[in-house]
This record gives structure tokens, C-alpha cells and sequence, in this order.
């Protein structure tokens, strides 16, 4: 090509101009839902999904996607799949409403981490963590705990399908409040304006 | 960046009549309540179909629009812009990231979307068709274009869709060091040498049409948008949007010494709206339908991208896996 | 303390960081998946930024402000190993050059942490966390890629191999080596190398890809003494073409 872009003139010729290799399914891949912690002491809450092949390359990824800027000390990340959600409600009307309480469940009690909407149009932010054999328990158990609260949609994860940050992890967030390269207040052009104001008026 | 523009043309709403009159009252009712819609409510066809299209298009915008700055990253020059550079485009690609996954909420797989970019089947903003001569140009890119788009995405903000609300207001919050990061670079050449100046004018020379072109078709000439407008799907019309955007940056860029080439550009003191020549909405459709100078080469670069990439992603690629649609 | 010796460590480690951090700006737009795209980008802003963080402790040093250093010297005058100038070839030599040198990087960044030049070794500290993704992504990506399919394995072995000598280029020793060392400086590049090879051949080991011989590869030398390769200049002179209209401008 011959292009005004020095990159683009580098780049190798690969297959046809116009001709097109349809993508098939999943070639971007299933998707992860990510979950940070803006500050100690504050909850997760949801921020999206990312495009990855796994949960360990979800992690990774969703590290820059998400938390490449503002303030940021933990991160996790779950399957798409993994995440059982309840109905979806407005006005007074709490979702907790639509989920039924059921009989303690056969097997071995794990936690699931428990998410609520505030508001339409917000984040789901963590509400706490129960002890269920399975999602339609653990939905109950978030019943029994939280079912006076008006919140909009539940969602419940089991803990051990989450890839956490450990511990000694937290540290890839230490240099992230000092890169002032992408504050818009690095970029203030006031003085550079009114010394050419100035000049030109004179 | 996004600047509508094509968006509208050709909605049916024949559609409508099919939908479930009740259903399709409580979804109206909701969104004059202001409630906004989530992924798993009931909305009708249309609503589905046109917000996959705007949110498409938007993503397309960013992850082209990546491709006339980024030409300017390994010639940026100083560590100061250097570095601002490169996390601003590296925002383009996030923001493509963003709402790729929040038009993925309404039913379209990314697969399908990257396709349609790369074949040409879907739009995205006309202004990255052009090209960007030099690191002026990318300077009036990084201001004045993200200062339209910024424009555009603070009134789709208040939009009905959650999770394209959700993304705007992540990218609402890394624009803004985007539009001072344009601005100071701008100052910068209007105060230093003349060769400098005269970079940023003839900047502004090549790129005022395709600026007056950005927020779309006059609202006399384009389609007729009620009901998107009812459904808080198109916030505002192309010519509000377009005023506004020249109410903001016309003193600014005039305070700076630099002219605008329409002899007809004025602010109107009684009626305060400004006036100008009417943009040329035939070359704008030319342009947007694949006639302008940069069209090409932007899909070919796309195209060789993904080619480039097939393989890593084919080596990753997990054929048990089942595709969900993502939640929010 | 042997200012010769340290401002050359220093800049050693800041073209390194220079030079690979443009060439990996360069996949800006272009990467292999969207999220992979935003990911490789950070980190090439992580390496510009820390070579001007260098160039500013060299400019406390005596030596020129930073944008002047990076942008107006031309390739005789650069002291980066060849392996960073080399062209980003595809994403399996990209991948493959990131494994190989931000692994080094780690572990230089982590014995400069006890450097008796304080500066430095603050700044140390710090460019060591910021490595911690580095090598996270670099091993994630090397390990997943190198056990996968036969063309992802058979692409990063041949670009492990055309790697190696470039590689261990980055070791090269310096005339200044003794000084640098008895000064408390650095332990110098034959223990970081031991290091590194220890930890390459440790993710190595955990793909299907096989490790050349060390004992039959010849390093390639050179950078280091400003003898570098046809790639250099026309990076240089791409990188400075803007700053060069002017260079006495503000931009």
C-alpha cells in the first residue's frame, strides 16, 4: 500500500484487497465478566466483559481493558456461563420478589459471591457472600440475607470458578496513580494561551 | 469518536405495527419515566435493530478512527506527546472494546460485526476517510474531532440502553483527557514558530468540510428519526448538535489566530445560531458510500489485521466452548 | 562513585527501553484481538515511560534533557542491544522478543533495587512492580501459544531460535563491567544472565517449544558500542521526524 502511514507501509501482503475470510464462531472467543475494586474497603462492582480464551488470559486482558486508569486495587474476573442471574425489576418492585426460598440442597455447602443492581442503568456492586450447594440456593440464602433491600437484579457466582487477585498481586496497581500522562490535568494550556495572548495583542 | 451522520436513512417502522400493543406501551412508558432498559427486557424489533446499528457503527467509528492518529504515534514528537499519543489511540481501541460488548448485549456476536466492518457492509464515521498529512492534522483530530464526538457521546449518554449508557460514561470519563490533551497541542503550534502555525492552518484548511460534515445530513434533508427520538435512542438533531459543537470551538480556534475557510461562517447575534455554507451533502454520501480518499486503505488495513491475527487466535480457539451473550 | 560507569548502565538501559517501546507502539490499532491490542499498548507506554525516567536520572547526571537525548542522537550514538531495533516481524516474534527481554528486565530492575545509587534504586522498586504484568502477560501468552497448535508452536520455535543470539546480546559485556560491579553499582551482566537463562528455560520447559543450546549460539554484540544494524537509523529518523523540523520548538 501506499499510504501516508509509515506503519502501514511496513504491513506484510496478506491474502486479497476486498476478499474477505468470514469469521467463524467464537473466533473472538466466549466472553468473561470483570469485576474491580476501585478503593479498599469499597466493594467490587461489575465494569464489562472481555473477548478471551480462558480464565487465566480473561485476568490478564481484563487487567489493561479495565484498569489501565482511574484507581484501581483488585481485580477478578468469571465465565459469562458461571454467572446466574434472577429477574430483572423497576419502580418498587425488588428482585428479590421473584426469587423463592427452597429446601436446604443435597451436597457440599460453597460460597457464592452475591451481586445487586442498584438502579437500571448502574453497575451490579457485591452485596456479600453465602453458603449453598447450588445457584437456586445460593439465590435463597441471598433471599433470606438481603430480601428487605429494593435492588433490581441479582446475580450469584460461585467463588471458585473467579479468578481472584492474590495477595502478593496487588502490586501490579502500584505505579497506577503516578502515570499523570492520561489526567487531563497534565494537559493545561492556560499559561501557554495567555503568554501568546499577550505577545500577539502587543 | 462518533459523529451519527448515516445513521437514520431508511427506517421502517411497518415493523411496529406487528409488535405487542401492550408490551410495547409499558417499554414506551418506561422510558419516559426515564427508566432505562436493560439487556433482558422485552423492546420492540426496531428499537433492537437501530440501537445495534448506532452502537455498531460507534464501535467502528473508534477502531478506525485509531488509524489517522495512530499514524502519528512513532512520529510524535518529545516524550510528552509521544506518550499522550499513544494511550489516546490505545483509549480507541478500548472504547471499540467497550461498545462492541455493548451492542454484543442485544444479540449481534462481535464475529458478525468485525465482518461487516471489514466487507464494508457497516458505516462508521465518515471523517476517518480522510487522511492525516501531518502532525497538525492529527492535532485537529485529537481536538476538534474528539471535540465532536464528545458532543455527541455526552447527549447519547442520557440514552434509553443501559449498557451503552454504562460504556458512554466510561468513555465520557478517559475523553476528557483527550480534548485538553488536542487542545494543548494546538496551543502549542499557534504559539511556537511560524512553520508551526502554518501546519495548524492549513490543517484546518483540509479538515473543516469533512468537520461540517461530521454531525450528519441538515435536519431538513434526513430521514425522518420520531420515534428513535421518542425512544431515546437519538438524543438530539444533527444540526442542535452541530451548532452546539460550533459554539464551543469556532471562538476558541478563532482566539488562536487561525481562519476558517467559509467566508459565510458567523454567529448569528439575534437568533444565536451560526450560520455558514451549506456543506455539500452529496460528497458526504459519495464519501461515506466508499468514494473518498481513505476508505480503501482503512478497511484493507482492518482486513490485514485480522488476517495477521488469525492465526494466534485460531491456536487459542476452544471449540467446545458455547457462546452466552454477555449481561450488561 | 564511577559516573562513567553508572551513566553508561544508565543509558544502556534507557535506549533499551526507548527502542522497544516504539516498536511495540507500532501494534497500536493493529493486534490480534482488541483486548490483546489495549494490553500490548500499555505496556509499550510502561517501557517509553521508563526510559524517560532514566533519561531524566542521566540528566541529573549532567547529561542533556531527555527529548534532546532521544531525539537528536543518531544510531552510532545509541547504546541499545540490536535485539530491540529488529522489526516486530509477526506477533510470534513480538511475543517472543516481549518473553525474552521483559524477563531480563525483571531481574535487572529487581538486583538494581539494591543499588548503591539511591536514585536509581528507587526507581527500581517501582519499574520492578510495573514489570510484574510484563512477565505475567509474556509467560501467560508464551506458555498458552506454545502448547497449543502445531503452527503456534512451530511459529514461536522458529522465532525462539532467530531470537536467541539477538537475545543474548543484551548481556553484553561492558568495558566498564569491573567498575560497575566493584562500586556496588550492578552484580553485572554475567549473574543477570544466569538468572535469566534459569528463568527462561523454567517457562520454556512448561510449553512444547525446546530451548536452543546456549553452548552453540554466538551472541550478537554491537549495540551496546553504538554498532548496531541497517534497522536502527530509519527508526531514528522516523521517530525524530516531527521533533526534527524544529528541534528547538515547543511541541
Amino acid at each position: 500500500m501506499n499510504s501516508l502511514d509509515p506503519r502501514v507501509n511496513r504491513l506484510p501482503k496478506i491474502g486479497l484487497p476486498g476478499q474477505v475470510e468470514p469469521k467463524v464462531p467464537l473466533d473472538q472467543f466466549g466472553t468473561f465478566e470483570v469485576f474491580v475494586q476501585p478503593k479498599e474497603g469499597k466493594p467490587f462492582q461489575h465494569e464489562g466483559i472481555v473477548h478471551a480464551p480462558n480464565l487465566e488470559m480473561a485476568f490478564v486482558l481484563a487487567k489493561e481493558a479495565f484498569t489501565r486508569r482511574f484507581l484501581c486495587v483488585s481485580l477478578y474476573v468469571v465465565e459469562t456461563r458461571n454467572v446466574y442471574v434472577s429477574a430483572l425489576t423497576e419502580g418498587n418492585t425488588t428482585a428479590y420478589d421473584f426469587i423463592h426460598f427452597v429446601d436446604q440442597q443435597p451436597g457440599e455447602k460453597v460460597a457464592f459471591e452475591i451481586y445487586h443492581l442498584p438502579k437500571r442503568g448502574k453497575q451490579h456492586q457485591h452485596a456479600g457472600t453465602v453458603y449453598a450447594a447450588t445457584p437456586a440456593e445460593a439465590m435463597s440464602e441471598a433471599k433470606k440475607q438481603f430480601g428487605s433491600k429494593l435492588v433490581y437484579n441479582v446475580w450469584t457466582i460461585r467463588t471458585s470458578e473467579i479468578r481472584f487477585t492474590s495477595a502478593d498481586e496487588k502490586e501490579l496497581w502500584l505505579t497506577l496513580p503516578e502515570k499523570k500522562f492520561r489526567d487531563a490535568a497534565d494537559y493545561k494550556g492556560g499559561e501557554k494561551l495567555k503568554e501568546f495572548l499577550e505577545r500577539t495583542k502587543a | 469518536m462518533y459523529g451519527g451522520g448515516n445513521t437514520f436513512e431508511g427506517i421502517k417502522t411497518d415493523s411496529l405495527a406487528q409488535e405487542d400493543p401492550v408490551k410495547l406501551a409499558e417499554f414506551e412508558a418506561r422510558i419516559d419515566r426515564g427508566e432505562k432498559i436493560e439487556p433482558t427486557d422485552w423492546m420492540p424489533q426496531l428499537y433492537r435493530k437501530q440501537l445495534i446499528r448506532m452502537i455498531e457503527q460507534h464501535a467502528h467509528s473508534e477502531i478506525i478512527g485509531a488509524l489517522p492518529e495512530g499514524t502519528w504515534i512513532t512520529r510524535a514528537p518529545g516524550f510528552k506527546r509521544k506518550l499522550a499519543l499513544m494511550a489516546k489511540v490505545q483509549d480507541e481501541v478500548g472504547h471499540a472494546q467497550l461498545l462492541y460488548s455493548a451492542a454484543e448485549t442485544l444479540g449481534k456476536p462481535r464475529e458478525q460485526m468485525i465482518t461487516d466492518l471489514i466487507t464494508g457492509k457497516s458505516k462508521y464515521s465518515n471523517i476517518f476517510n480522510y487522511p492525516a498529512y501531518t502532525w497538525a492534522d492529527s492535532c485537529f483530530i485529537s481536538w476538534l474531532v474528539d471535540a465532536g464526538a464528545i458532543v455527541n457521546q455526552l447527549a447519547n449518554a442520557k440514552g434509553s440502553y443501559g449498557p451503552y449508557c454504562r460504556a458512554l460514561d466510561r468513555i465520557c470519563a478517559e475523553e476528557s483527557f483527550h480534548l485538553k490533551y488536542g487542545h494543548h497541542c494546538v496551543i502549542y503550534l499557534a504559539a511556537g514558530t511560524e512553520k508551526q502555525r502554518q501546519m495548524f492552518q492549513e490543517a484546518i484548511n483540509r479538515w473543516w468540510k469533512p468537520m461540517m460534515h461530521f454531525f450528519g445530513p441538515s435536519d431538513k434533508i434526513s430521514a425522518h428519526t420520531e420515534v428513535l427520538m421518542r425512544w431515546k435512542v437519538k438524543m438530539a438533531s444533527n444540526d442542535d448538535m452541530r451548532n452546539q459543537f460550533l459554539d464551543m470551538y469556532v471562538p476558541k480556534i478563532w482566539e488562536l489566530g487561525f481562519t476558517i475557510p467559509d467566508p459565510a461562517l458567523k454567529k448569528n447575534t439575534e437568533t444565536g445560531r451560526w450560520e455558514y455554507t451549506e456543506p455539500d451533502w452529496e460528497e458526504f454520501k459519495r464519501v461515506i458510500n466508499g468514494d473518498g480518499p481513505c476508505n480503501k486503505e482503512r478497511l484493507e488495513v482492518r482486513r490485514i489485521a485480522e488476517e495477521r491475527g488469525r492465526w494466534v487466535r485460531e491456536a487459542l480457539h476452544v471449540p467446545k466452548a458455547r457462546y452466552v451473550t454477555p449481561l450488561a | 562513585m564511577n559516573t562513567a560507569a553508572l551513566i553508561e548502565l544508565l543509558y544502556k538501559m534507557a535506549d533499551d527501553q526507548l527502542i522497544l517501546g516504539h516498536r511495540n507502539s507500532e501494534w497500536t490499532g493493529m493486534g490480534p484481538l482488541l483486548e490483546e491490542d489495549i494490553a500490548f499498548s500499555s505496556m509499550a507506554q510502561d517501557k517509553i515511560g521508563q526510559s524517560h525516567a532514566l533519561y531524566q536520572l542521566l540528566h541529573q547526571l549532567g547529561e542533556q534533557e531527555p527529548d534532546t537525548v532521544a531525539f537528536t542522537r543518531n544510531a552510532g550514538q545509541f547504546h541499545n542491544c540490536i535485539f530491540v531495533e529488529l522489526p516486530n516481524g509477526e506477533y510470534d516474534f513480538s511475543l517472543i522478543r516481549h518473553f525474552l527481554f521483559d524477563t531480563a528486565e525483571a531481574i535487572r530492575f529487581e538486583m538494581l533495587s539494591r543499588t548503591s545509587y539511591k536514585p536509581l534504586a528507587e526507581l527500581s522498586v517501582k519499574i520492578r512492580a510495573e514489570l510484574r504484568y510484563h512477565t505475567l502477560h509474556a509467560n501467560t501468552w508464551i506458555k498458552q501459544l506454545g502448547s497449543a497448535t502445531r503452527e503456534s508452536i512451530g511459529r514461536l520455535q522458529h522465532s525462539l531460535e532467530a531470537a536467541m543470539p539477538y537475545a543474548l546480546g543484551m548481556f553484553e559485556p561492558s568495558p566498564l563491567e569491573k567498575e560497575i560491579i566493584s562500586q556496588g553499582i550492578f552484580e553485572g551482566e554475567v549473574v543477570l544472565r544466569e538468572r535469566w537463562m534459569n528463568t527462561v528455560a523454567q517457562v520454556i520447559g512448561q510449553t512444547q517449544l525446546t530451548l536452543p543450546d546456549w553452548k552453540l549460539i554466538n551472541p550478537v554484540y554491537g549495540g551496546r558500542s553504538g554498532k548496531h544494524s541497517e534497522h536502527l537509523q530509519p527508526l531514528l529518523d522516523e521517530m525524530s521526524e516531527v521533533f526534527r523540523i524544529d528541534p528547538s520548538a515547543e511541541w
